[in-house]
């Protein structure tokens, strides 16, 4: 970490913050030139707070050079790491996973013939609402502990592992028992109780993008469930907010190969919240497969108009198949498979 | 065009606005709601600006239905338009293109250096910036006139057409001279004046997207262009401005399925100005491809370290060899070439 101090601060301020520097072990680095004066730390940063340092009038900037997390760093951890859910690896150069399924939980029948659907496209995990978090208090708010049970039946009937989203610590109880992989969604990547709840589980944790962090504020999150324990996290990118309106989010395929530099953790995407569009799901599902990502995640309906949320950005579960179909073709061409 | 009108709107007022829009030729549905009224403008309503209706003061909201664009349309120009470009065909289901070169020319052996390199490595155009849009006013300013000499003597040695940013209208007639293709940088998007004079010529124009424009602004500056009488636009997405600091920009892929379906012109994409990194060139190309893109810009140096602006984005030869050759696999897969 770099600190610049003022051109004029007092030697004995000077001293002073070199001191207290090194009393909590760091090696410090004093280089003075004409207009800055500069005071390199070297030890383990991890710890400092940018926001804290600055709090000193002496010092003008902070210039962090290590990465502020350690165990989702690739550095420290240099072999791809694969998460096993229910037997699925993602990951590494495992097969690319093909999540489908609809955006709601809307009863058993429902969510028994998409899984079905789901797995005959092609699919190998399903994915399901049964707790919403929809932006109007107005709308459908999920069939909860309902919805969970669905899944589970249609888990049962269909051998495909369920995925789906916990909103709150006070339900993980219920996830832990009946759900394979735990999504946290992007309103919830910064609710940092959560995280430490997850954290304490061993469940595989599928953790999606906010809709307005960065990179790494989403690797932060992603360190808070591992520091707690939990090293079985899976990242998800589903779109970010930016000024262009044509789509629903704008996906930033980047974070491919980006996360796969500076961590070990499987990335995989959800073109169908990014976009928003079921037109667009197509291409930017081959694109996010010649990226390099590890998996996606896809809103299937067999019934999309009359879709409980989500409908516009559904696929029917052909189109789905020819994803899927599509998809391999390009994975082969990268030396993978799907 | 919708027009959403308040309650108690009185008569006069009403019957007002439905002349002021008979007038211009349009024909006007009135809908009667319990809270609002609704005027529904039927005809040709590019030629009205919404903020001049949302003047009134009894007119609430205003809704436009179809696009305000009507050359890029693809409604009503539903066959692909495919750009000729010194030979070299660009758009519809022709070739994937890709365009590599430095992104300042920096002298003639410099360039044809670099031109021979990007021909043998499967590269069809030369890029070279020789008039540069520089954030800094004291960085390199490009070689200007030298500069636009150099990259058509690398075209005579090498039969590699050119590309190159023009960034006044006073040096029209020396880019209609020399250039193959002229380049519409980010920051001029919407430099309007210097649109329409491209609009006079018939030399095809690459425009790229401003980096903080829609994708709808994007298509009417293409507008300005075509509706000046050149037809010859190709799209270029370069990455756009969001919060994420990681990358220079975040490339939006998601404009290749939209433009093709909102528009008839070709689309490439430029990965090196998207992310600011070489790294995340490879693929993000791939993704391009597979997303659809009918071509490729890239910046490529042969000694990126010693370039005179952009060396972190720029690729070496055999890496931008190596992204050809698996480009064309991917092109394969989904049924192109390169």
């Amino acid at each position: 970490m770099i600190l610049t101090l003022k051109k004029d601060t007092p030697k004995n301020e000077v001293e002073r913050i070199i001191k207290s520097y090194e009393d909590r072990g760091f090696q410090v680095n004093n280089s003075q030139g004409s207009n800055y004066h500069i005071l390199g730390l070297i030890g383990d940063t991890t710890s400092l707070d940018e926001k804290i340092i600055k709090a000193n009038p002496w010092i003008e900037n902070v210039t962090r050079i290590a990465a502020p997390y350690k165990k989702a760093n690739r550095l420290f951890h240099p072999e791809d790491t694969i998460v096993e859910a229910a037997g699925i690896k993602i990951g590494g150069n495992e097969k690319i996973v093909i999540i489908g399924g609809p955006c709601s939980v809307e009863g058993e029948d429902q969510i028994c013939r998409i899984a079905q659907e789901v797995k005959e496209a092609g699919g190998d995990m399903l994915r399901g609402g049964a707790y919403k978090p929809r932006t109007s208090p107005y709308a459908f708010q999920g069939l909860e502990s309902e919805g969970i049970r669905a899944m589970a039946e249609a888990r049962k009937r269909t051998g495909l592992p369920i995925v789906s989203e916990l909103m709150d610590a006070e339900h993980i109880d219920e996830f832990v028992e009946n759900v394979d992989i735990i999504q946290i969604g992007a309103r919830n990547m910064q609710n940092f109780s959560l995280l430490k709840a997850v954290g304490k589980t061993k469940k595989p944790i599928l953790l999606k993008r906010g809709l307005a962090n960065t990179i790494e504020e989403w690797i932060m999150s992603a360190e808070y469930i591992m520091a707690g324990g939990n090293e079985n996290v899976i990242l998800c990118e589903r779109g970010i907010r930016t000024f262009e309106k044509y789509t629903r989010n704008t996906l930033d395929l980047s974070v491919v190969p980006i996360i796969k530099e500076k961590t070990h953790l499987p990335i995989i995407i959800d073109p169908s919240h990014a976009t928003g569009n079921w037109k667009l799901i197509e291409s930017m599902s081959l694109a996010a497969i010649a990226a390099g990502a590890d998996g996606l995640i896809i809103e299937v309906h067999d019934n999309p108009e009359c879709a409980w949320s989500d409908g516009a950005q559904s696929l029917k579960p052909e189109k789905f198949a020819n994803v899927i179909k599509k998809g391999r073709a390009i994975a082969q061409v990268i030396g993978r498979d799907l | 065009m919708i027009i959403t009108c308040k309650k108690g709107a009185p008569q006069a007022e009403i019957d007002k606005i439905i002349k002021e829009f008979e007038d211009k030729g349009l024909e006007v549905n009135l809908i009667r709601g319990v809270d609002y009224n609704v005027f529904g403008i039927v005809g040709d309503t590019t030629i009205v600006d919404e903020k001049i209706v949302r003047a009134n003061p009894w007119i609430e909201q205003v809704t436009r239905i179809a696009a305000p664009y009507k050359k890029v349309n693809r409604l009503f120009h539903p066959e692909d338009t495919v750009v000729d470009v010194a030979g070299i065909k660009i758009g519809g289901k022709e070739n994937i293109v890709v365009i590599g070169g430095p992104c300042s020319v920096e002298g003639e052996e410099q360039i044809c250096r670099i031109a021979q390199e990007v021909k043998d490595a499967g590269g069809v155009m030369l890029r070279g910036g020789a008039y540069k849009p520089r954030t800094s006013p004291y960085a390199f300013q490009g070689l200007g006139s030298e500069g636009i000499q150099d990259m058509a003597e690398a075209r005579k040695r090498t039969g590699l057409p050119i590309v190159s940013e023009i960034m006044g209208v006073d040096k029209i007639d020396e880019f209609v001279e020399n250039v193959d293709l002229i380049q519409v940088g980010a920051r001029n998007m919407q430099n309007f004046d210097l649109l329409k004079a491209l609009g006079m010529i018939r030399k095809p124009i690459l425009l790229k997207r401003g980096l903080s424009n829609t994708i709808e602004e994007w298509l009417m500056s293409a507008e300005y262009i075509m509706s000046g009488g050149n037809e010859n636009v190709i799209l270029c997405e370069r990455g756009i401005r969001t919060f994420e600091k990681y990358t220079r920009n975040t490339l939006d892929l998601s404009v290749v399925p939209i433009i093709k379906r909102k528009s008839h012109l070709p689309i490439i994409i430029d990965p090196s100005h998207a992310t600011g990194d070489w790294d995340l060139v490879e693929s993000m190309s791939l993704a391009a491809i597979a997303a659809g893109a009918d071509g490729l810009i890239i910046e490529v140096h042969d000694n990126p370290e010693y370039a005179w602006s952009d060396g972190a984005q720029s690729l070496k030869p055999a890496k931008f060899k190596q992204v050809v050759e698996k480009g064309r696999a991917i092109a394969k897969v989904i049924g192109r070439d390169i």
